[in-house]
């Protein structure tokens, strides 16, 4: 094993080196440009693709040449567990892998750590590990593409997708990508063997191959709206891309804010409801929206934004280190340390990495703070009650000031906000009606006496399940809160296709959802309202699982399946719907020559397309040359019989007219015995011809009309 | 199941797709000697290799070798077995001496004087790349490492294609002068007669997947016989002529090359108008391409 091992590394030694070289070149001139360790996630997302692109091709390449037939026999035909070839193929490409991506990103992050004042966090040394199990992620997702069997080849890759989809963060990130990895090395042991064509031999192969799958035909399935609704917009009706419904999300999502109000006000029945409509029309309306999707983990791998702002007077930097949860200082003129930023005079440390959202504001979770270049000091301007998490920045709204958390809304005194330094209370807190995952967009106008708003719900449900409403409130100087209006939005697209991804599959709709959250922290920006599923659509997935689940067991008999496998898949047909099916139909092909003891224990392939007419030796290869075998003729006779199954269709009948003959054809075979005749003496497909004498006549299969 | 037996197949066959490539077949090969199995191309040759050594899986029927099931072949079966392709696929990136090292920690039974006197008909040096070699130094290299390998069979799909005369002579050479065929049961395929002439001791041939003779070469030789007829007016119907391979007319003069015909195949001759016969014996070469000639695709034309 060490020897094929030494000997793959000595393959790509040079490309090793030439990548290894190449690499530190690139950081080396990213890190005099910019400081690679404070870039956004979108930079990080690029740059790991890339690395799984180097791992991609390496797996193709390698595993490419040696799938080739001879070489392929060459490599496995030898004294060695195939298992320890495939580690030391595997080990070698991990190894080469290390040398390419691991080696030059620990290299710059130990530059920058020791020769510059930029931060590097502990978290910073889990990157080059994610970005290199990244990297092996990949060749071994492509090795198993290279040597699965080709109907099933591509599906590996979806494994990838997992790490693509998931919201973890920090070093569950890299819990994830092992267990990843883990399971693609799993994969390839079992589809690293002789023949390549067949599926693995052992129950846990086929598992470990048939997960992915499903889940990969489930999400090839969803996709395929897109071209339902690329085809919708070329046709011009696409409410996304023409004049929108009106009364739907679409409209509300997109009007003007002032015409949103009046369009809910028009339902309102409160006595002040026409003086309203006055008002908006003479008042500015003011606007929110949720801005903040997700805040920074503590030692989270990457950033959502660059963790770092920058004083214009002082010519300072500032760099938040998620070690001591302070900003360090940087001058940028020279590039020196200076000074340390906390909260307050003290400088204590924050509780949550802040995101610099502005050029002198920052924001936690709970609270917002604004840097004060004179004092070089950061204070807290505004603390969410516990349990609540800010989801947009201090907004315009009058002589106010709103700030939107994911529980309320809230209006604080703008004066007060702009000169103060201590941390302001409410004037008003209005809790939101709905989820704040849903919530698309908040309009209000000034009153006498307090705020009218408007919110619009709905988002994240263009083309998906959920309600959609505006809701009207009137909020007073005191704070009394009164629903004014409710108006309800129609949907814009066909319920159908809102709930399709659901109703395809709801055990891998769920599967998804499940992936995305494992290891994640909770979000609650992204909590959305209940999506009620119709009962029409409940229905229509309970009728395809059925449907699957029946399938499958047709199916699973004509290939041949048995034992627990068999039913093991006939329940994850009737569990997980159409995407097992097909998964059940790509990875096992019909059951391979059912050899059976006919007629003088002479063993008949009825699978053979072949057919051999037995009084002439003349051989039938088509159809058509069927019709003219002699023996076809026997059919025509008195006496003669048709063994097995026959199955009869006529444009007269019904399609099934199955029968069992009295002799010959054993019950397991029933599918694969079958006979289509048509009017005429012509005999189609799968038939064993037995002449009054009982002698075999002729034996086919599978030439159908 | 014949424990004498290194290769045994029952009712073996294997499809692709629409195309039966190995049908039903029976055979039982002998431990010792060389045994060359021939057939035109897709007679299923290098199916029935791939299938023996667990590399394809039967369509029906059963294949053991060396007494054990080809689909149960563990890594110990493996190294009994020796196995040289037409590619002479190596490691083309590797040395010589990197090639040599690894197959001899592979191989426990790994014999350097079988591997010396192989390779010593060839100017192979160990600092070499296998990608430096020339197509017959990497088959004698090929051949080397399989023979050093000491394994109980050996099988050479068609070794010596593509091939210069002078390298498929240092090739047959190698496989002769060596001990190979004292010490392992030798499986030798090939389209060329002339080698399968001189190194085989049992002649198999494989027609579309169908075993159709298992004989010595002399003794195939001895079935198929050239008779030369001067026939003055059209010959007999070829439906007529009793195990017809092949029928030429070479200056008005009729060839018939025929399959277990005694001297009454003259008397046939003459009571079909041929003022005189004369039978010749044929060579292997020419016994096997008519033999194969027979059933062989030809266009509608002719």
């Amino acid at each position: 094993m060490s020897n094929l091992f030494i000997a793959e590394l000595l393959r790509f030694r040079a490309w090793a080196l030439l990548a290894l070289l190449a690499h530190l070149a690139v950081l080396g001139f990213f890190a005099r440009m910019v400081d690679p360790l404070q870039q956004p996630l979108f930079v990080y997302q690029v740059v790991a693709a890339v690395y799984g692109l180097v791992g991609l091709l390496l797996g193709l390449y390698q595993m490419g040449g040696y799938r080739k037939p001879n070489t392929w026999l060459n490599l496995l035909h030898r004294p060695i567990p195939h298992i320890e070839v495939a580690q030391a193929l595997a080990g070698a490409a991990m190894a080469l892998l290390a040398i390419a991506v691991l080696l030059p990103l620990l290299l710059v992050i130990a530059a920058q750590s020791a020769l510059t004042a930029r931060v590097v966090d502990l978290r910073h040394w889990g990157l080059p590990i994610a970005a290199w199990a990244i990297a092996c992620a990949s060749y071994l997702a492509a090795a198993c593409v290279m040597l699965a069997p080709r109907k099933s080849a591509v599906f590996p890759v979806v494994l990838l997708i997992v790490l693509m989809i998931s919201d973890a963060s920090g070093i569950w990130v890299l819990v994830l990508q092992a267990m990843v990895l883990a399971w693609l090395a799993a994969l390839l042991a079992c589809v690293f063997k002789p023949d390549l064509c067949a599926p693995p031999r052992r129950a846990l192969g086929e598992l470990l191959l048939a997960l992915p799958m499903q889940f990969g035909i489930w999400m090839f399935l969803a996709a395929l709206t897109l071209v339902y609704q690329t085809g919708w917009m070329l046709f011009g009706t696409h409410p996304l891309n023409s004049t929108p419904p009106a009364g739907g999300y679409v409209e509300a999502s997109r009007a003007d804010g002032a015409d949103l109000l009046l369009a809910g006000l028009d339902l309102a029945t409160h006595a002040d409801a026409a003086l309203w409509r006055e008002q908006v029309r003479l008042s500015e309306v003011h606007g929110t929206q949720v801005q903040i999707e997700e805040f920074a983990a503590r030692q989270q791998l990457t950033n959502p934004m660059p963790m770092e702002f920058d004083d214009d007077t002082r010519r300072t930097r500032y760099i938040f280190s998620h070690d001591d949860l302070r900003f360090h200082g940087v001058a940028l003129a020279d590039g020196s340390r200076d000074g340390v930023l906390g909260v307050g005079g003290d400088h204590a440390a924050f509780d949550l990495p802040p995101l610099p959202l502005g050029r002198s504001a920052l924001a936690t979770a709970h609270a917002v703070y604004a840097y004060d270049s004179e004092t070089r000091q950061i204070h807290t301007r505004i603390a969410l009650p516990p349990g609540e998490t800010l989801a947009a920045l201090p907004t315009p709204a009058g002589e106010s000031m709103s700030v939107l958390s994911d529980q309320a809304l809230y209006f604080y005194d703008a004066r007060s906000l702009a000169n103060a330094q201590d941390v302001l209370a409410p004037r008003v807190r209005v809790p939101l009606p709905g989820a704040i995952g849903s919530l698309d967009r908040v309009d209000l106008i000034e009153l006498l006496d307090g705020h009218l708003l408007s919110l619009v719900y709905g988002r994240g449900g263009i083309d998906g399940p959920g309600d959609s409403y505006q809701q009207l409130l009137m909020v007073d100087g005191a704070g009394r809160i009164e629903p004014v209006a409710r108006r309800e939005l129609s949907p814009d697209f066909p319920l159908w296709l809102r709930h399709y991804d659901w109703w395809l599959s709801p055990a891998m709709h769920a599967s998804r959802r499940v992936l995305a959250n494992l290891f994640a922290d909770p979000a609650p920006l992204r909590v959305r309202d209940p999506a009620p599923r119709p009962a029409s659509m409940q229905l229509l997935a309970a009728a395809l699982m059925l449907a699957s689940l029946l399938a499958a067991l047709w199916l699973s008999a004509r290939q041949g399946l048995q034992g627990p496998r068999r039913w093991l898949w006939v329940a994850a047909c009737g569990a997980v719907g159409l995407p097992a099916l097909i998964a059940l139909r790509l990875l096992h092909a019909d059951r391979d020559a059912p050899v059976m003891e006919m007629a003088g224990d002479r063993a008949l392939n009825l699978r053979a397309t072949t057919c051999r007419c037995q009084r002439s030796g003349a051989r039938c290869r088509s159809p058509r040359v069927l019709r003219r075998c002699a023996a076809v003729a026997a059919l025509a006779r008195p006496g003669a019989r048709v063994m097995g199954c026959a199955k009869r269709r006529s444009r007269r009948r019904p399609r099934l007219l199955a029968r069992r003959a009295s002799a010959g054809c054993p019950r397991t075979s029933l599918a694969h015995c079958r006979a289509w005749r048509q009017p005429g003496p012509e005999v189609h497909g799968t038939c064993a011809v037995l002449d009054e004498s009982g002698e075999l006549a002729m034996t086919n299969r599978r030439c159908s009309p | 199941m014949n424990n004498d037996a290194v290769i045994e197949t029952v009712q073996l066959s294997k499809r692709y797709g629409n195309t039966l490539a190995l049908d039903h077949l029976d055979l039982c090969i002998a431990r010792g000697a060389i045994h060359a199995i021939v057939g035109a191309n897709g007679a299923g040759k290098s199916t029935l290799f791939r299938i023996l050594l667990g590399f394809l899986p039967p369509t029906s029927g059963s294949a053991r070798i060396l007494g054990r099931d080809c689909r149960a072949l563990t890594p110990q079966d493996r190294g009994r077995i020796g196995f040289v392709n037409e590619e002479h696929t190596l490691p083309s990136w590797m040395r010589v001496s990197a090639v040599i090292a690894m197959q001899r920690r592979h191989y426990p039974r790994w014999n350097q004087q079988a591997f010396d006197g192989v390779i010593g008909h060839y100017q192979v040096r160990t600092e070499q790349k296998v990608s430096q070699l020339s197509r017959g130094e990497r088959a004698g290299f090929n051949l080397a490492l399989a023979l050093a390998q000491s394994p109980e069979l050996l099988v050479l799909d068609e070794p010596t294609l593509g091939l210069d005369v002078v390298a498929k002579r240092a090739f047959l050479e190698s496989l002769l002068y060596g001990n190979a065929s004292d010490t392992c049961t030798v499986i030798y395929c090939s389209h060329q007669m002339d080698e399968v002439e001189r190194v085989a001791e049992n002649l198999i041939i494989l027609e579309r997947g169908q075993l159709k003779n298992m004989s010595a070469p002399d003794e195939f030789c001895a079935r198929v016989s050239h008779w030369i007829a001067d026939i003055p007016f059209q010959g007999p119907l070829p439906a007529s002529v009793p195990g017809l391979l092949q029928v030429q007319r070479i200056d008005g003069l009729h060839h018939y090359l025929v399959l277990d015909q005694d001297e009454d195949f003259g008397e046939f001759l003459r009571a079909s108008g041929a003022r005189s016969t004369r039978s010749m014996p044929v060579s292997l070469d020419r016994a096997v391409n008519g033999f194969l000639a027979k059933n062989h695709a030809a266009p509608l034309a002719a």
